[in-house]
């Protein structure tokens, strides 16, 4: 049956129909190569201000072997858990796994669960280009945490002995302090005075590192004195200032600078939720970049800006120095023109353009300072918390589930708690009738419902207004924090960010050399043919990148070796079919019939070859790690693209020839006239030698 | 036309010959098995400046609670360290250890600089590390995983060759006479094992001089090498089902015609994929060097098997019948 279709298709009517597959061929190389290099298409257009559409551009997704990361595989310990709750509290652990991830700021994160054949649960972390692996690991391993609060009724109060001695504490400062206050009135030596009254020279300081102490003497005169004292809360304190001076950092003088900016964010930047992508956002940007003015700034940004509260805020970033930026926006807003808007930086978080509002330099002064240290409450009593706990928490969940409400049927929570946590729920709800009791999940509220009556039963309800989805995301982390799943980390692999681009390199470097080899060998040794197969396999190499990056297949380094056996597997169909040529034009046939005998020949050896492959391919991805995965999807992709290039590309490209020219020019072919007549076994041989 | 079925007995000897001392080797010494396989955790670091030698290297770790640690210089500036730990901690520890083999150097500095403040323009001195080691690589594997990966390694390939049989005798169901075509993919996969026993043979003799580690990649290049030695062996046995029902030649002519014309292609083919992996063996990077060997060395046997082992064992086993 396969040979009928076969026929079908490679049998074409005339030459017409070889001409519309050529058109086929050569839109699916054009379409492959705008897919392929559409960064450096875009590029080139803009350097030569060419008069021609933008490409999208796609970029390929890296494995971590490639631009560095960590990959990290944690087991998950359910053995404490009953089988039907364990894959939900799993999910539940990845959830907040993600949360926590998401931190990290590293683009494109994967949190994934995979259910082992042996029954175990593992979660799957990778973190593409992360600095910090150590703390990530800490981060990540941190059980979820659930705790009930209530309300702080008793705030503690002081004891009169307490406030009696915090009294005389400060009366005495304050004592200290306008005794102080009257010799520094009196002209005394400020710097005996540090001495006397246990004093510092603050040094140099400015409003980064001392804001309390600038915001008193910004306005003083150098050698100029307090004339009253100051108080920033935890004391009284005494300035001297000695003297002013602009700041330098290597020599240069420091900036502050007021900005503001808009932000166009796309796919895969950190926090961002435009849906745009990288070459959409670059072409927004670049239209608001010609409309923007310093008067209508403001506005675009309210308009536009994808930052969250650009609404508000205008994008105003207000007064700030070097490093409180990312790197590319601070080179930019320190380099560019008070008043004037910046040209297109790309961020992290996407692209921005920055108006730069005002610039000046950084002052700094040199303090001395006099300071007496006064108590209050907090400092005697420690800190005090709106929420306290109580004894109930995550451990007592028994566990929680969506319901919805009997009367306006809106989602709800219902949580059962064991028998322990009955008791403990009983007393708490008891407390706290008529008031808030709060769900804290990793140290944050998640849920603050008001209590209405005691109850009874271990069961309660968070009725509020959930959305359906919120009602699940919540219950998805109640359940793993009332069941915490232990997760131990049992393998880690980490590659640094130089080593991956390093063995890249290499790697392309060998491999372009690799095919360069292939296609010289297969030039000098099947002349015309092997041109074409070349052009081909170029042709091959331009849609299998493109399929690569639109499944998009994740590029490793084991998949680029699939990569490269892949063309090794496509030379070789090309191998087979010419070799078969050259037999069947030694036997006497003529172009024509021979080019179509040594394809239908030469397709069941290339049918059959390939299927082994193609099954070994589906083997290993059925049963092996990601690396493998990786090897095994471009290599099964290749030799199902690289059949298609042999069989239908070479073969139209050699049909489409001149054949009458053809003919008269055999020894382009790798057939000599003279011996192509005689077709015995032995002439044929010598044909082949000569040809080597 | 070569007589190469004719001379049958040489080429089986000396594969023979050759898969028996690959087995012995096997079996006495040994593949050496990468973490992937034993579970434990490998480390690569690069120095910045000065290099240090590897009995520093050894000292300063001696105080560190590793088990079964072995290092080896890598590159110019780096080593690779193995160790059974798995534990983050430990990682922490040794990445400190090996920090702190960082020469200093006793540089001023502005006392602001450090958060002191001193009166007048006193200068400071303060001891700084000239840089910091360069984590490469760090791979820690549990050995649940490796055990698992054992598993999973027997099972691929076992379904490998029980698939590679039954598509084998499929295509090659018509041709029944004079072998039953399920007796092709029995070959097949003789002339496939051959290879891969082959393949691992050189590996051992890698990993004994040498200390290649066999790991995840290499259980890979011998799956790919299955399918592609089966590949080259149906090219081969492809020609035999074309030639037999026009030949005048007996079963043994007939095959060694068949060989005689694919042989071209054969080498052709061989050479063409070497050429690209040979490549990536001699400039590529460290990672997949021995994963692209390993290929090289399973396309070599895969290509000498399918014209010197597998058409000769066809025409023996037919002989036997008789």
């Amino acid at each position: 049956m396969s040979d009928n279709i076969l026929k079908r298709i490679f049998q074409p009517s005339g030459r017409g129909k070889l001409w519309w597959i050529f058109v086929f061929i050569i839109i699916l190389a054009i379409a492959g190569f705008f897919v392929d290099f559409g960064s450096q298409y875009n590029k080139a257009v803009d350097k030569y201000n060419l008069k021609l559409p933008h490409a999208k551009e796609i970029n390929f997704r890296l494995g971590l072997d490639l631009q560095g990361g960590s990959q990290l595989i944690y087991e998950a310990d359910v053995s404490a858990i009953p089988a039907e709750d364990r894959a939900i509290s799993v999910e539940g652990a990845r959830d907040v796994i993600e949360k926590r991830v998401n931190f990290f700021g590293v683009s494109e994160p994967i949190v994934q669960v995979n259910h082992t054949s042996d029954g175990d649960y593992r979660i799957l972390v990778e973190l593409a280009g992360i600095k910090d692996i150590d703390e990530a690991i800490k981060k990540i391993g941190e059980t979820p945490l659930l705790e009930f609060k209530e309300q702080n009724s008793e705030i503690k109060q002081m004891t009169d002995e307490q406030r009696k001695e915090m009294t005389a504490y400060n009366d005495k400062a304050l004592g200290l302090a306008n005794q102080a206050l009257a010799k520094v009135k009196a002209n005394q030596d400020f710097n005996s005075l540090i001495k006397e009254y246990q004093g510092k020279d603050l040094g140099w300081v400015d409003k980064q590192s001392n804001p309390n102490v600038v915001s008193a003497v910004k306005d003083w005169k150098a050698g100029q004195v307090s004339s009253s004292l100051s108080n920033f809360g935890d004391g009284h304190s005494l300035y001297k200032l000695n003297n002013v001076r602009e700041k330098t950092v290597d020599g240069q003088p420091a900036k502050e600078v007021k900005a503001s900016h808009l932000l166009i964010c796309f796919e895969g930047t950190t926090g961002c939720e435009s849906g745009l992508s990288k070459s959409e956002a670059k072409d927004k940007i670049t239209k608001l970049k010609q409309e923007a003015t310093p008067e209508n700034f403001a506005e675009l940004v309210k308009v536009n800006s994808t930052e969250p509260g650009a609404k508000d805020k205008y994008g105003d970033l207000g007064w700030f120095v070097k490093g409180m930026m990312v790197e590319p926006f601070e080179n930019v807003v320190f380099a560019q023109q008070k008043g004037s808007i910046s040209d297109v930086v790309e961020t992290d978080f996407g692209f921005h353009i920055i108006y730069k509002q005002d610039e000046q330099v950084i002052k700094e002064y040199q303090v001395g300072e006099l300071f007496f240290d006064t108590k209050n409450e907090t400092d005697i009593l420690g800190p005090q918390s709106e929420w306290k706990n109580t004894q109930l928490s995550g451990k007592n969940l028994k566990r929680a589930v969506v319901q919805f409400n009997p009367n306006d049927n809106s989602p709800e929570i219902g949580l059962e708690f064991d028998e322990e946590g009955s008791k403990f729920f009983e007393e708490v709800t008891d407390r706290n009738v008529g008031k808030p009791v709060a769900i804290f999940l990793d140290g944050y509220p998640i849920s603050v419902p008001n209590v209405n009556e005691k109850i009874t039963g271990g069961k309660a309800v968070i009725s509020g207004k959930f959305t359906l989805v919120e009602a699940k995301t919540l219950v998805k982390e109640l359940n793993s924090g009332a069941l915490p799943v232990p997760i131990k980390l049992i393998s880690q692999q980490t590659i640094g960010a130089s080593l991956g681009q390093q063995s890249v390199a290499d790697s392309m470097q060998a491999g372009l050399f690799g095919l360069l080899l292939v296609a010289l060998f297969m030039i000098i040794y099947y002349r015309l043919p092997g041109l074409l197969a070349v052009i081909s396999l170029i042709i091959y190499g331009l849609i299998i990148l493109a399929v690569f990056k639109l499944w998009p297949i994740t590029m490793t380094l084991a998949g680029a070796a699939g990569f490269v056996l892949s063309v090794g597997i496509a030379v070789d169909a090309n191998v087979l079919i010419f070799e078969r040529l050259k037999e069947e034009l030694r036997s006497g046939k003529t172009l024509s019939k021979a080019i179509d005998e040594g394809f239908t020949r030469a397709w069941t050896s290339i049918r059959d070859g390939n299927f082994t492959t193609i099954i070994v391919c589906l083997v290993l991805m059925y049963f092996s790690t990601s690396m493998i995965k990786g090897f095994a999807i471009t290599l099964f992709l290749g030799v199902l693209v690289s059949m298609f290039t042999a069989i239908i590309i070479t073969r139209n490209f050699l049909k489409i020839l001149d054949e009458r020219w053809l003919e008269k020019h055999k020894w382009l072919l790798g057939v000599y006239e003279k011996k192509a007549k005689q077709a015995s076994d032995h002439q044929s041989e010598q044909g082949e030698n000569n040809n080597l | 036309m070569y007589n190469i079925i004719q001379k049958k007995k040489i080429w089986l000897s000396i594969s023979g010959v050759l898969v028996a001392i690959s087995l012995i080797l096997f079996f006495t010494w040994g593949l050496k098995p990468g973490i992937d396989f034993t579970g434990g955790s490998l480390l690569e670091v690069s120095y910045p400046n000065e290099v240090p030698t590897l009995d520093e290297v050894q000292g300063i770790l001696a105080g560190v609670d590793v088990h079964s640690l072995v290092i080896q210089p890598a590159g110019d500036s780096g080593f690779i360290l193995r160790f059974q730990e798995i534990e983050e901690d430990v990682h922490q520890q040794v990445m400190e250890k090996l920090n702190s083999l960082i020469p200093t150097t006793e540089q001023e500095m502005n006392p602001a600089d450090l958060g002191l403040s001193i009166e007048g323009d006193a200068k400071i001195t303060a001891t700084v590390a000239l840089g910091e080691v360069e984590e490469l690589r760090f791979e820690a594997i549990g050995s649940s995983i490796g055990s698992e990966l054992r598993n999973k390694t027997g099972w691929a390939i076992g379904i490998v060759l029980l698939a590679i049989i039954i598509y084998v005798a499929w295509a090659f169901r018509r041709v029944s006479k004079p072998v039953a075509s399920w007796k092709y993919g029995v070959i097949a996969i003789i002339a496939l094992l051959h290879d891969v026993i082959l393949t691992v043979g050189v590996f051992v003799v890698l990993g004994k001089f040498l200390g290649v580690e066999v790991n995840t990649t290499f259980v890979a290049a011998l799956l790919t090498v299955l399918g592609y030695s089966v590949n080259d062996t149906i090219v081969v046995f492809d020609r035999v089902r074309e030639n037999l029902p026009k030949s005048d030649l007996d079963f043994e002519g007939t095959v060694n015609t068949s060989v005689n014309q694919t042989i071209t292609r054969s080498i052709n083919t061989a050479l063409t994929t070497i050429l690209a992996l040979l490549a990536i063996v001699f400039f590529g990077g460290e990672s997949i060097k021995y994963f692209a060997l390993s290929l090289v060395c399973g396309i070599f046997f895969g290509t000498y098997s399918s014209i010197f082992i597998a058409s000769p064992l066809l025409v023996w086993w037919e002989k036997l019948k008789k």
